[in-house]
């Protein structure tokens, strides 16, 4: 057993007092003393710092790079310009996924590619055979950086203040930017995984590492941990390698477009090329593409079998990742993810939208389940022998207004 | 974390005290910082048997589950329903948040004093 990895910010974890657990070969805070329940929601009201230095960084140059990611990579590489960034899928051949990652482009020639801690590894041993045939280069700068991420209301006030800028980035979500912060160098993303409207990501130089993380919690950021995060992607359907990709309960590949953020992820636009899993991305796409008309024909449920939806308990209880879900007494698959999540209670609509002090919890997740059980269908879940009911909504929350995430309760 | 004199402790964690000839239980300080902001309890119900050693309930945090091991023989004669809307009162008063409530205890497990839980839990 090799020894567990560090980021340069550790020492201040434990400073914090923070409960530290191994995270895909890393040693990192789940928890700081406030808790999961306090970190989610301070994140949801005014902005969550988390240390993601453990998530794979690489960087790739070369000629041929925009041919090599074309051909590995589920997204149209040519959409980017230069300060854009984009979600995309690693695909297998059979239309699973080896990863999810982001795709950056804060220069003309190179890209950055982040990748899942744990995959970082099994990522570049999947790229090497193929990226010798295309004049270009990945190199590995995990090491060389760290990552933070800024998350919440509060967040772009806090970058303003930080860079002395009127513009953190361009307003819309996956805009990029390199800012001066206090004469220190760094790279900004408008993106995250808190599902927050508002949250940048920042890539910083491992010698300004300690200083940004302090200053951020000056301006008024407090450090969340990896339950926190899991929550918060969990509410805003965020899918996570090992839960909602890569291979389900039963050992079987999990199809990429069972994930409904796949339409985003993956194209097929002729300058694409042929790239890696494109014919069997093309029959999933056609399956998703035919549920969504309501058409459930045999054709489309032998593509996409089961797909990745919400998935919220009405009896009282927790779902959590493997517990099947059943309908009419029949299994039809599992909850992915799943634990009790707090909310604020809100008031108004869209831009006026407040956060009141009541708060709330709810027994929510995320289930990869047959794919024509209907919005607001009713099902089961057996949670340790007991079978309790649930519904399958269609979000658990809206994000679309900033700056607050709404809470969507589920019907029954 | 604090450790309650008046009660006497199990190495699981949990706390028993005497109280009009019932035996009372909850759960220490120390299961329940450990435990992180707990969000849900199942208890059993009045008139169930419940065995030393062994579960009578579980309480959920927003990561896992973990039983709670009942550190007496005897039968439940009250369950503290409170706890069933409002489980975060494990964490915010452990001492004074009971669970659940025995009569008829015929066994009880070799429990510790404060002092010697006070020491386990320094082990621990």
């Amino acid at each position: 057993m090799s020894e567990l990895k560090r980021t340069l910010l550790y020492e201040e974890h434990v400073k914090a007092g923070a409960t530290m657990v191994d995270f895909g070969g890393w040693e990192m805070p789940i928890q700081y003393p406030e808790g999961i329940i306090s970190e989610h929601l301070y994140t949801r009201s005014h902005c969550g710092l988390f240390d993601v230095s453990h998530m794979g960084r690489l960087i790739i140059e070369g000629p041929e790079r925009v041919a090599f990611l074309q051909h590995v990579l589920s997204s149209n590489v040519l959409a980017l310009d230069i300060n854009q960034a984009q979600y995309c899928i690693i695909p297998a051949e059979d239309g699973s996924a080896v990863d999810d990652a982001y795709l950056y482009r804060f220069e003309p020639d190179r890209f950055l590619l982040v990748v899942n801690a744990s995959n970082t590894d099994k990522d570049l041993a999947w790229f090497a055979p193929i990226v010798k045939n295309y004049d270009c280069t990945i190199k590995n700068i995990t090491n060389e950086t760290i990552s933070i991420a800024v998350q919440g209301p509060d967040s772009e006030k806090i970058l303003k203040t930080l860079a002395g800028v009127d513009e953190v980035t361009k307003p819309a979500r996956n805009n990029l930017s390199t800012l001066m912060m206090e004469g220190h160098e760094v790279l900004v993303s408008r993106t995250g995984y808190t599902a927050e409207p508002i949250g940048y990501e920042l890539f910083i130089k491992n010698e300004d590492a300690v200083w940004a993380w302090n200053r951020l919690i000056e301006l008024g950021g407090k450090p969340a941990g990896l339950g926190a995060r899991d929550t918060l992607r969990m509410e805003g359907m965020l899918p996570l390698y090992g839960d909602e990709m890569g291979v389900d309960e039963a050992g079987k590949p999990m199809p990429i477009f069972a994930l409904a953020l796949a339409k985003f992820a993956v194209s097929f636009v002729p300058e694409k090329g042929d790239f890696v899993g494109r014919e069997a991305l093309a029959k999933q796409a056609e399956a998703q593409a035919s549920f969504k008309a309501k058409n459930y024909s045999p054709e489309a449920m032998a593509a996409l079998p089961k797909r990745v939806r919400p998935i919220a308990l009405v009896d009282r209880g927790i779902m959590r990742h493997g517990m099947e879900v059943y309908r009419n007494g029949e299994m039809i698959g599992w909850v992915t993810s799943g634990t009790m999540i707090p909310y604020f209670m809100t008031e108004g609509e869209g831009e006026n939208v407040k956060l009141l002090d009541e708060t709330g919890k709810r027994a929510i997740g995320i289930c990869y389940i047959a794919s024509d059980v209907p919005v607001n269908g009713e099902v089961e879940v057996d949670v340790r022998g007991k079978r309790l009911k649930a519904v399958i909504p269609s979000k658990h929350i809206t994000n679309n207004v900033p700056p607050y995430v709404v809470p969507v309760l589920a019907k029954h | 974390m604090t450790i309650n004199p008046e009660m006497k402790y199990s190495r699981d964690h949990e706390w028993v005290k005497e109280e009009n000839g019932l035996c009372v239980i909850g759960i220490s300080d120390f299961a329940q910082d450990a435990l992180g902001d707990l969000v849900f309890v199942n208890l059993p119900e009045v008139g169930d048997a419940v065995t030393a050693g062994e579960a009578f309930g579980d309480v959920e945090s927003v990561k896992a589950v973990s039983d709670l091991l009942c550190p007496v023989t005897g039968t439940v004669a009250e369950i503290n329903e409170e706890l069933l809307d409002a489980p975060e009162k494990l964490n915010e008063d452990p001492y004074g948040a009971w669970i659940i409530k025995v009569s008829d205890v015929t066994a009880t497990e070799d429990l510790l004093d404060a002092a010697a839980y006070e020491a386990f839990c320094a082990e621990a």
